[in-house]
This record gives structure tokens, C-alpha cells and sequence, in this order.
């Protein structure tokens, strides 16, 4: 006799109620709401900044009306494009350097046994600790010693000397989560040291490269004072020492000095919003390992 | 195509970590030979100071009779295959496989034949334009040996490559690997810690153990004839029965003490190893599982056990024995000394699939009398005189 074996039949259930997500959603709105906040706190100064660059002298005072006039005339006030220039030529040689020191520094610490490796690592880091304002002086004298202050090369020397420790970390941290065998197959293949780091690792590391790059950007762009101190000649000094300059005039025009601010301001937003994406993954490396 | 020679190698790392301890082994012309052993056993670093990624304490390394310990990874002749394959991400299939030969100068018609060839010999052609996230473990571990291929390298060095596939995976590129092998004729020196991929793919089979050699031979030899205990329990899935037992005197020859019961040894044992006296230490006594005959009833020349577990592996049954008293009163008599903590002595012996045993089962079984092992209870080295 055989048996036809028939799966049991389900027994008809009503449709599942969906899961109710209430206090998820009310937590993203109470998220979203905060984040809105923070951006109109953020982004206030901006729009104070272009309302009042787009006024004369007298519209400022007064309160009403638009106009051109402080953009036109304010190369005329202060030599902009000259003092845009200076700051570019310092940034990208200062940047430069320090991709230059950090990248082979970081790679030699992250994958590259030495004597001593590890107290000159956390020498050279530690120096990310010493405010600027605490060597200042000092560097002053040196740099002046060496007769430097005049135009951009000490302040490019000062950045650079600033900025390396911060670039050695993080390709060092960067360079740890890069597989010891991806160089060792380099290697075995024919490459040198600097070959595995010119041709296999660089190609990789633009995250980290990007960030070193935007967050060094910033900081030297928006610097005051070494621009102040080092660079000496006028025709070669940045734009955050050109609108001090206008700030600290006789009679000083807000307007313009809105309008100088925000030509000063473009550059290093242009930058961040560019390396937006590479920043995130840059910053937050090593963090999920 | 070379032969590599490793002579009195050692590693010592930092002060006292010996890593490879006086390593000699000799790997002949196209020969597979198969680094074994247990995590930290050293076999890794012989594998990296062969090819060059590792400073060598002292000895020598020889490729092709020429002395490599000071030559540079480059200039070795030798192509690695590593165990997350180290595939360069930013390149290409194609490009992964042609660098080497692209550093080397080689012209681009020349790189794109050597690189259409080995991905014909790996089945990698049609993926020879996309990025290595692109593809599947084991079409990634393809283009790892493809990236060693093209060179023709004098030796190929692989370090565990296949420890990141699947278990189905694993055997079908144990065969590709072993396939491709003999197809070039490249002395290979390949690292693993599965004995069954060493048995398997090996021409010979050097076993590590705490950076000595402990024994290098083919796997069929290796298998019927270790030279020490630990060889014999590290090679065979499942690994040889090991008990440590007493000598009793018994008519003109000897008998294993097991428990209550006894165990004949056959006369020709007294020739052919090197036993020690009875009433002495003991000896280390080994049987393979597939030496253990379990009998529908009692013989002579049986034991009386006691299923302690059952591992129902589809093909076969896999049974834990402890032996108990002839009277069967379930009294564990075999206790192993030398665990940190007694336990009873098993066995396993291997039953058919549809064999209804189960656990607390008593079985009489028979220990193969013409594959006995014996090893020296303190060194552990095989009592066997001759060969």
C-alpha cells in the first residue's frame, strides 16, 4: 500500500500587521530638525556676508538698497588678485611639502621595520600637540636668522614644518590598513620600496591624500598669523593679511570687506566641497578595523 | 626552471623566538613540495625568506645552486601566490597579470601574449578587463597564479592560497593548482596547514613542527611510516590512534597492556622495531583508524570497547571507542596519562554508513595486527628499524 505523503496545509493567516516604526520616525525628524538648525547657524554669517558685500558704504549705513560698488572698487583698495595669487603659491608649495615628507614618512612607519621606529613615530606626532602660538617666536628668530622672512619660502617652511606631523599620522594610520602583502607582491614582482609606494600604494591612498590636502588647505588659507610675520614684502603677502590690512584701516568699509572675505572664503569652500567624499572616508579610516 | 636547496636555515626573531630552527630540505626540479604543519610551526617564514621577504639568521638558500640569502625578491627569479591573493585593486585583470613583466621592460604585444596564455591556461579570458572586486574568490585566486604564470619563473612560492575559499571551492583549485603545476614543470614550494591539501597535491610532504622539520617524504610514505608521533597524528583525517601502553612479557613475545585486556604483539615486531624491555616506560602505540576492524561477535584476538560518540559523516561513521573491561561492566580502563587532565583513551574506528550503532554500545574490535606503530614514549620518535 503506499501512502501519498501531502504537505500539511497552511492554515489561512491574515495578512501581518506592519511592524509599527513610530519612534524611529519621530527620532528622524527630531534628527533632521537639530541638522537644520545647525545649518541655519552655519550658513547665517554667509548670507550676512553676501547681503552686506552687495551694498555701498551709505546702503550699509542706511539699510536699504543693493548695489555692485564695493566689489568694483575693491581692487582698487587692496590688490587682490595679487594677494589671491600670494596665497595659492603658499598653500600649494606648503601642501606640496607636506605630501611630499608625509606620504614616504607614513609608508616607512606603517610598513617598514626599523630601530627605533616607534619613538620617532610618536616624537614626530607629538609635535601636532605644540600649538603654533608656542613656537612662534622662535621659529621667528630662526627663520629670520636665515633670512627668510621676506617673501613666501619661510612661510611656506613654517606651514610645512606645521603640517607634516598631522600628514605622518594619518598616512601612517592610513598605511596600516593597506595589506603587507599587496607591497610584498610588488616586491616579489620587481618593484623597490618607492616603486611599491609610487605604484601601488599611491593610487590607493587618494583618501588620504584628498584629506591631508583639504585639511591642510584650510588651516594654511585661512591663517593669519604667519602670513603676517613671514612674509614681509607687500607685494607678496596673502589675502587674510590683505583684508587685515583693510581692516585695520582709517576708515575701514564693511562692504567691501564682506566682499574680500567671501573672494577669501570661495577658495577653501571650492576645495572642501570638491574632496567632499574623499574626506569622510579619509577622516574615518581605521575606524572600522 | 631550478631546484631550491634550503641548508641548516634558522630564523631567530628578536632575541629568542626561533621561528626556523637548522631547516634543511632539498626541492628537485618541477617537484610540488608541500610545507605542513600547525600554526606557528615556521613554515611561513621559510616560505618568506625564500622569497626574500625575510632576513635569514643563518644557513643558506640556494635557487638554481646559486646562493639568494643576500639577492633582493627581484632579482630572485621566484613568483609568489599569497593567501589574500594581493591582487593590485586599482588594476585591471590583465594589467594584475602583466605587471611584473611590464617592470621588467618587456614590449606591450609581448606582455598581452604571455598574459593571453596564462588566462587560456586559467579560464580567465573573458575576464581580463575587469578590476579584481569584480570577480569571485576563486576567479580572484586564478588570477594570483595567473599573475605568477606569465613570469616563468624559476620557482613558484604559494602561501596558503587557498584558505580563503570554500570548502567545494578548495578542492576544485586543489586540482587546477596541482593541474597547472605539472603542466609547467616549476619547482614549487607551497605552505598550508591542511593536511588533507598536502597529501593531495604534494609530491613530497615536509611536515613543521615548532620550526624543525620533523619529516619529509611522500604522503604515502609519510602516512604508512611517520618518524615520530606528532607526524603520525598530524597526518590523516582522522589523525592515527595514539596510546600510550605498558609491555607485559606473555609466552616468548610481548603483549600490549590495555586495561584489563591484552594485546598480542606479533613476533615480527620484535625484528622489525626496536621495542623497549618489558615492565619498562611503555611505548606510544598507533593504529590508523581504518586499522580498527569492528566484528559482528567475539575473537580471539579482540578488544572489548564502548561507543563513547558517533560522528555520522554521510560516507561513513565515524565511532569513538573506549575500552573497557573484558567482563563489561563499562569500567573505563584506559586512562591517558599524559593529558593534563586523565580522560579515557579512544579510538576511532571508521563503520559504514547504515551501521545502527549508537552511543554506550559495547564493540568487539580488532586492531589490524600488520600495521601496528610504535614510538618511543619519551622522544616520541618511531621505534621502527628499518625501512
Amino acid at each position: 500500500m503506499t501512502t501519498l505523503l501531502t504537505p500539511p496545509t497552511e492554515s489561512p493567516t491574515p495578512n501581518p500587521t506592519p511592524p509599527v516604526k513610530k519612534p524611529r520616525r519621530v527620532g528622524r525628524w527630531v534628527l533632521f530638525g537639530a541638522m537644520i538648525v545647525v545649518a541655519i547657524v552655519m550658513l547665517y554669517p554667509f548670507w550676512v556676508m553676501i547681503i552686506t558685500s552687495l551694498k555701498s558704504e551709505s546702503q550699509f549705513l542706511s539699510g536699504g538698497g543693493f548695489s555692485w560698488l564695493s566689489w568694483s572698487s575693491l581692487t582698487s583698495v587692496i590688490p587682490i588678485g595679487q594677494e589671491v595669487l600670494s596665497s595659492t603659491i603658499v598653500c600649494s608649495a606648503s601642501i606640496l611639502i607636506i605630501l611630499c615628507v608625509g606620504l614616504p614618512a607614513g609608508f616607512a612607519f606603517a610598513k617598514l621595520r626599523f630601530r627605533m621606529s616607534t619613538v620617532v613615530f610618536l616624537v614626530i606626532v607629538s609635535a601636532m600637540m605644540v600649538p603654533l602660538q608656542a613656537i612662534l617666536m622662535p621659529e621667528f628668530v630662526n627663520v629670520t636668522r636665515l633670512h627668510l622672512t621676506g617673501g613666501y619660502l619661510g612661510a611656506i617652511i613654517v606651514y610645512a614644518s606645521l603640517g607634516t606631523p598631522f600628514s605622518v599620522f594619518l598616512f601612517t594610520t592610513y598605511f596600516r590598513g593597506v595589506p603587507d602583502e599587496l607591497i610584498e607582491a610588488g616586491i616579489v614582482d620587481g618593484l623597490g620600496y618607492f616603486g611599491a609606494l609610487w605604484r601601488l600604494v599611491l593610487p590607493i591612498a587618494v583618501p588620504a591624500i584628498a584629506t591631508v590636502t583639504v585639511l591642510q588647505f584650510i588651516q594654511i588659507w585661512d591663517d593669519l598669523l604667519v602670513g603676517l610675520l613671514f612674509i614681509q614684502n607687500t607685494s607678496e603677502r596673502p589675502i587674510t593679511v590683505g583684508l587685515a590690512v583693510l581692516a585695520a584701516g582709517r576708515t575701514t568699509s564693511i562692504p567691501q570687506l564682506m566682499a574680500g572675505s567671501l573672494i577669501s572664503a570661495l577658495p577653501a569652500m571650492l576645495v572642501y566641497l570638491g574632496f567632499q567624499r574623499y574626506l569622510v572616508k579619509g577622516l574615518t579610516m581605521g575606524i572600522d578595523r | 626552471m631550478a631546484e631550491i636547496t634550503f641548508d641548516g636555515v634558522t630564523k631567530v626573531f628578536g632575541d629568542d623566538v626561533r621561528a626556523v630552527d637548522e631547516l634543511s630540505l632539498h626541492v628537485a626540479e618541477g617537484e610540488f613540495m608541500v610545507l605542513v604543519g600547525p600554526s606557528g610551526c615556521g613554515k611561513t617564514t621559510a616560505l618568506r625568506m625564500l622569497a626574500g621577504l625575510e632576513d635569514i639568521t643563518s644557513g643558506s638558500i640556494s635557487i638554481g645552486g646559486h646562493v639568494v640569502n643576500n639577492v633582493l625578491p627581484k632579482d630572485r627569479d621566484v613568483a609568489m601566490v599569497f593567501q589574500n591573493y594581493a591582487l593590485y585593486p586599482q588594476m585591471t585583470v590583465a594589467q594584475n597579470m602583466g605587471f611584473a613583466l611590464k617592470i621588467r621592460g618587456q614590449s606591450k604585444a609581448e606582455v598581452a601574449k604571455k598574459v593571453g596564455e596564462a588566462a587560456a591556461i586559467l579560464r580567465l579570458t573573458e575576464y581580463l578587463d575587469r578590476r579584481p572586486k569584480a570577480l569571485s574568490g576563486g576567479q580572484r585566486q586564478r588570477v594570483a597564479m595567473g599573475r605568477a604564470i606569465v613570469r616563468s619563473p624559476q620557482a613558484f612560492l604559494m602561501d596558503e592560497p587557498l584558505s580563503n575559499l570554500d570548502a567545494q571551492l578548495r578542492v576544485e583549485m586543489r586540482l587546477e593548482i596541482a593541474r597547472i603545476q605539472r603542466l609547467l614543470g616549476v619547482a614549487t614550494v607551497y605552505v598550508t596547514h591542511d593536511q588533507i591539501e598536502a597529501m593531495t597535491m604534494g609530491d613530497r610532504v615536509a611536515v613543521m613542527r615548532g620550526g624543525k622539520l620533523q619529516q619529509c617524504d611522500t604522503p604515502q610514505d609519510l602516512y604508512d611510516h611517520p618518524k615520530n608521533d606528532f607526524v603520525a597524528g598530524f597526518m590523516g583525517s582522522p589523525p592515527m590512534n595514539l596510546l600510550r601502553v605498558a609491555l607485559e612479557a606473555h609466552d616468548d613475545g610481548v603483549v600490549l597492556v590495555l586495561g584489563s585486556q591484552r594485546l598480542v604483539v606479533p613476533p615480527s615486531y620484535a625484528t622489525s622495531h626496536e621495542l623497549p624491555k618489558v615492565d619498562g616506560p611503555g611505548v606510544v602505540f598507533g593504529i590508523r583508524p581504518e586499522d580498527v576492524e569492528v566484528l559482528d561477535g567475539s575473537a580471539p584476538e579482540s578488544i572489548t570497547t564502548r561507543i563513547e560518540r558517533r560522528e555520522a559523516l554521510g560516507a561513513e561513521i565515524l565511532v569513538h571507542l573506549s575500552m573497557v573491561d573484558a567482563v563489561g561492566n563499562d569500567a573505563i580502563v584506559v586512562n591517558d596519562s599524559g593529558a593534563v587532565v586523565a580522560r579515557p583513551t579512544t579510538l576511532v574506528a571508521k563503520m559504514g554508513p547504515r551501521s545502527g550503532v549508537s552511543v554506550g554500545d559495547h564493540l568487539q574490535v580488532r586492531l589490524n595486527p600488520d600495521h601496528f606503530h610504535f614510538f618511543d614514549a619519551d622522544s616520541g620518535l618511531s621505534l621502527r628499524r628499518v625501512r
